[in-house]
């Protein structure tokens, strides 16, 4: 049960001593088992990537070794000594500290503040707390200024603040969630020298993530998960590329989707000029904003998260009032005009919110299939329950959607699914233009694949698509046209068989010319 | 375990409690699904539950439990009398639990059901006093509309401000209570003092044709009118692209916004509606069992509506079977006060049993499962708190491999 005791640490890599073990970890939820029989091996001074797809069993893991859930079977082994974890509090004291997908900070509170929350000393000298943590920030290249309050910061900003915690409460096991979901390049590199200084000083890091090549370029170990069991524990990413780590979570090699190279030549199908709108705080958020689709055209939408985009996407499904510009929806003028009507003009919308804006997470699968169809299955007052569940049936079945019972909450679905039934239900009715915001944000390789050739198809249909995303790669993989925003404006137009990585993240930073 | 790069300043776990390391812990699981036979047996073990700690009360109070609760049983449950007697106050607790139910099925509280009840009683009774010579029942339904309208006058400022300035209803409605209920007892002593009941003040009463008809024992024709009430709710809420509308406003109103749904026209027909009944309970309350307008009339009533469409779960079906357990627990409560159980003891006793109820459909969400810990881990905090120079490892002597008890 206890390592032995005399081996002393040193600072550094590559002394092979374990200090996650996770073994045969079983977690059932009702009617999904998310992990059965996954083994966690992290070893001292490692970044090690825990990869799998959606519903693969990673978060599930995690929040066993984080004392969120307790798992129906299996072993925890930290330092060598086997743990049972009732809260957070007990996976905290043993040393192992969460980041997760959601920031868990006081907004009102400072940065200091917020990282010594719960584990204030009795006595608060804030200077020399507020030096601690600034010592502890220099020490790990996290660029913070401890006195500022949290609700000044950017997402970036907050995630490190939520590092800082970790650090502060003294784990040397660090969990991350899709670390990088949220930040700009920069930050992402950032982020990346600070958990390597994490590893340096012989602290782990367990660093979950979609992105293939970021793991290859930050992690030295790996686990693969696999419908939540492991699959695969390189020891060592050195010699191993995107391709291989592709198939281990998908056990065959995924093919990226590529839009046909024929030329859109249709007409103009949604027409933008000079739109302004204001953000939820009532803050200028876009400015002037000119953008045509024309039909069978893909018009990729750039730009670090914040810049726009989601109020852009609001603006053409009509959830947002503009304050100035003018819309048309295949030729049919629709400024101000209702979502109702823009959707009968032809408009598809997918929204960034799957469930809570594109979908009602209580209501039953069938309810929220018709969505947009109900008004034409009444019967005199009453609904017509029957039309209803044949419609429901018909998409399931075409949009190959994985549903256990028509009648229980959409909430019960992966997010896959979700996302099958929501673009499904926006298409049926041959719409004219489809907008879809971060249609694949957080999907399966599975399932962005299902998406992404559904989208090609609305191509290839003569549908005007204006897709919305942050995955870099989709859209030059997909786009005929690229644009590039920035602070609520046109940063730049791009061709995406010409432009490279690199200008494209030069314009989403603002730094090149339109 | 590595250089310390500062000495915490923190005992994050040193000072937990010791306890737990010894007993076995339970942990509440939230539950994804809940059957709805599940529902009904959890409402009926935390009655029988709460009757257990009721014999108790008795007990100490110096009563026998057995003849109690045999009395109890008897007075609202035995026999057509008794169930009629139950009926008789099952009648507005199930209205009132519908109009707070409806509100409640798109996400509001109409808190003040109370209030409306009076309004709805109060309209009723003013219009008794001007149209008092219409013949029965021409003068009855006429009464029972002008108490859905008293119903909706009192709640549409909550209305309005809560669907076009977000007003918070819950605040507006409950404070409306007092509002109703003060203009009726400035009625009695004012306007609508009776001036054949000389120095007494009270109000006029209804013209004898204004009481609604009996149907059997206690029981009057307005029982009749709630369950068409509940039947025809529960086909609005759950069969027409009305109820869709209202069930998807209240799920998700971003999403109802998306699908052309007008928010604001559902929240005030919601609470307009949820109003209206209660003013009709209050209006049924006043013809089926009172003589004249008084102030106590609605009688927690409509406060106790509130307990009952939360424990209906806001829906119809769940309502009837609430209101009649409550009734029978209300009557119950009530009778055995002969028995020399005194007022505030069958009242603790009534209050027992419904939070027995209550604290059974909340617990059904959850299950219980019971943990034996293995190794603490307050006890690696202990060297790990304070710094350990030549990076001595935390691990030893944190290990207690008891068994496992998952």
């Amino acid at each position: 049960m206890s390592v032995p005791g005399d081996a002393a640490v040193s600072p550094g890599t590559g002394d092979g001593r374990v200090v996650v073990d996770l073994r045969g970890i079983r977690k059932e939820f009702p009617g999904v088992v998310a992990c059965d029989g996954a083994n966690l091996t992290v070893r001292a001074g490692t970044i090690h990537a825990l990869l799998g797809e959606n519903g693969a069993g990673k978060t599930s893991l995690v929040n066993v070794l984080g004392g969120v859930y307790l798992p129906d079977a299996g072993e925890i082994w930290v330092h060598g000594a086997q743990r049972q974890f009732h809260s957070p509090a007990d996976a905290i004291a043993a040393g192992i500290g969460m980041v997760h997908q959601e920031f868990r900070l006081v907004p009102t509170l400072t940065v200091f503040e917020n990282v010594v929350l719960g584990s204030a000393p009795r006595y608060l000298d804030m200077g020399q707390i507020i030096e601690r943590v600034s010592h502890l920030a220099a020490t790990y290249s996290l660029q913070i200024d401890p006195s500022r309050p949290v609700w000044q910061l950017s997402v970036g900003e907050r995630q490190r603040v939520e590092i800082l915690k970790a650090l502060w409460r003294d784990a040397d096991v660090l969990v991350l969630d899709e670390p990088t979901a949220v930040l700009t390049p920069a930050e992402a590199a950032a982020l990346g020298l600070t958990l390597r200084s994490m590893a340096d000083r012989g602290r782990s890091v367990i660093y979950i993530s979609h992105k293939l090549d970021e793991v290859l370029s930050v992690c030295d170990e790996a686990t693969v998960l696999r419908n939540g069991v492991t699959v695969a524990q390189p020891r060592s990413l050195v010699g191993i590329d995107r391709s291989d780590l592709a198939e281990m979570m998908v056990g065959e090699a995924a093919a990226a989707i590529q839009r046909p190279t024929d030329q859109p030549s249709g007409d103009v199908v949604l027409e933008l000029a000079g739109i302004s709108a204001l953000s939820d705080r009532g803050l200028p958020a876009l400015h002037a904003v000119d953008i045509d689709v024309r039909a069978g055209e893909i018009v990729g939408i750039a730009g670090v998260s914040g810049n726009g985009q989601r109020e852009l996407a609001e603006t053409i499904a009509g959830l947002r009032p503009t304050t100035a510009g003018t819309m048309q929806l295949a030729g049919v003028e629709v400024t101000g005009a209702s979502p109702r009507a823009r959707s009968r003009a032809g408009l598809a919308y997918v929204p960034e919110d799957r469930l809570g804006v594109g979908l009602a997470p209580t209501m039953s699968v069938v309810d929220n299939a018709v969505v947009r169809s109900y008004r034409s299955m009444r019967r005199r007052m009453m609904l017509d329950l029957q039309s209803c569940e044949d419609f429901c049936r018909r998409l399931i079945e075409r949009f190959g959607v994985q549903v256990g019972r028509l009648h229980e909450p959409i909430s019960a679905l992966s997010g896959g699914n979700l996302q099958r039934l929501l673009l499904g239900r926006e298409l049926t009715g041959e719409p004219k233009v489809l907008v879809a915001a971060q249609p694949t944000r957080g999907l399966d390789v599975a399932g962005i694949a299902a998406i992404q050739s559904q989208i090609v198809a609305q191509r290839a249909a003569g549908v005007g698509v204006l897709l919305i995303s942050e995955d870099l790669d989709e859209l030059l993989a997909l786009s005929d046209r690229l644009i590039v925003m920035y602070e609520g404006q046109v940063a730049a137009r791009m061709d995406p068989t010409q432009a490279t990585r690199a200008e494209v993240g030069a314009a989403m930073a603002g730094t090149a010319t339109a | 375990m590595t250089e310390p790069t500062h000495a915490p300043l923190h005992t994050v776990a040193r000072g937990r409690a010791r306890w737990h390391r010894i007993i076995v812990r339970p942990v509440l699981q939230r539950r994804a699904r809940v059957a709805p036979a599940a529902q009904a047996i959890a409402f009926v073990i935390g009655i029988v539950l709460a009757l257990i700690a009721g014999a108790m009360l008795l007990w100490g109070s110096g009563n026998d439990p057995a003849t109690v609760y045999q009395r109890m049983a008897e007075s609202s449950l035995g026999g057509f009398d008794a169930l009629s007697r139950t009926l008789l106050r099952a009648t507005p607790l199930a209205i009132a639990g519908l109009a707070v139910a409806v509100a409640g099925s798109m996400g509001l509280w109409n808190i003040g059901a109370e209030g409306q009840m009076m309004a709805g009683a109060t309209v009723a009774a003013g219009f008794a006093m001007v149209a008092g010579d219409l013949p029965g029942p021409v003068l009855i339904v006429l009464m029972l509309v002008a108490g859905a309208v008293g119903g909706v006058v009192l709640v549409v400022g909550p209305a309005l401000a809560r669907a076009y300035l977000g007003v918070s209803e819950i605040i507006t409605t409950l404070m409306l209570v007092e509002v109703a209920i003060r203009i009726v007892e400035w009625l009695k002593v004012g306007p609508w003092k009776d001036p054949e009941s000389f120095g007494f003040a009270q109000i006029s009463p209804l013209p004898d044709q204004a009481s609604l008809p009996g149907l059997f024992g206690q029981v009057h024709i307005g029982v009749l009118f709630a369950a068409a009430l509940l039947l025809a709710f529960w086909l609005a809420v759950s069969r027409t692209a009305w109820g869709y509308e209202l069930r998807m406003a209240g799920s998700s109103p971003a999403t109802a916004r998306y699908a052309g749904i007008s928010l604001q026209r559902k929240v005030l027909t919601a609470l307009l509606l949820s109003g209206g009944l209660a003013g009709l309970a209050g209006a049924i309350e006043l013809t089926g069992t009172a003589t004249r307008l008084e102030p106590g009339l609605s009688s927690g009533y409509g406060f106790a509506g509130i307990i009952v469409a939360a424990l209906a779960l806001m829906r119809p079906s769940g309502v009837a079977v609430v209101a009649f357990v409550f009734g029978a627990v209300l009557r119950g409560g009530q009778s055995i006060q002969t028995l020399g159980v005194t007022s505030s003891i069958a009242t603790i006793l009534q209050a027992m049993i419904l939070i027995g109820a209550l604290v059974a459909a909340v617990l059904l969400n959850y299950r219980v499962r019971w943990v034996r810990p293995v190794g603490h881990p307050s006890e690696k905090s202990a060297p790990q708190a304070g710094p350990a120079p030549g990076g001595a490892p935390p691990s030893e002597g944190s290990s207690h491999p008891e068994a496992s008890g998952v």
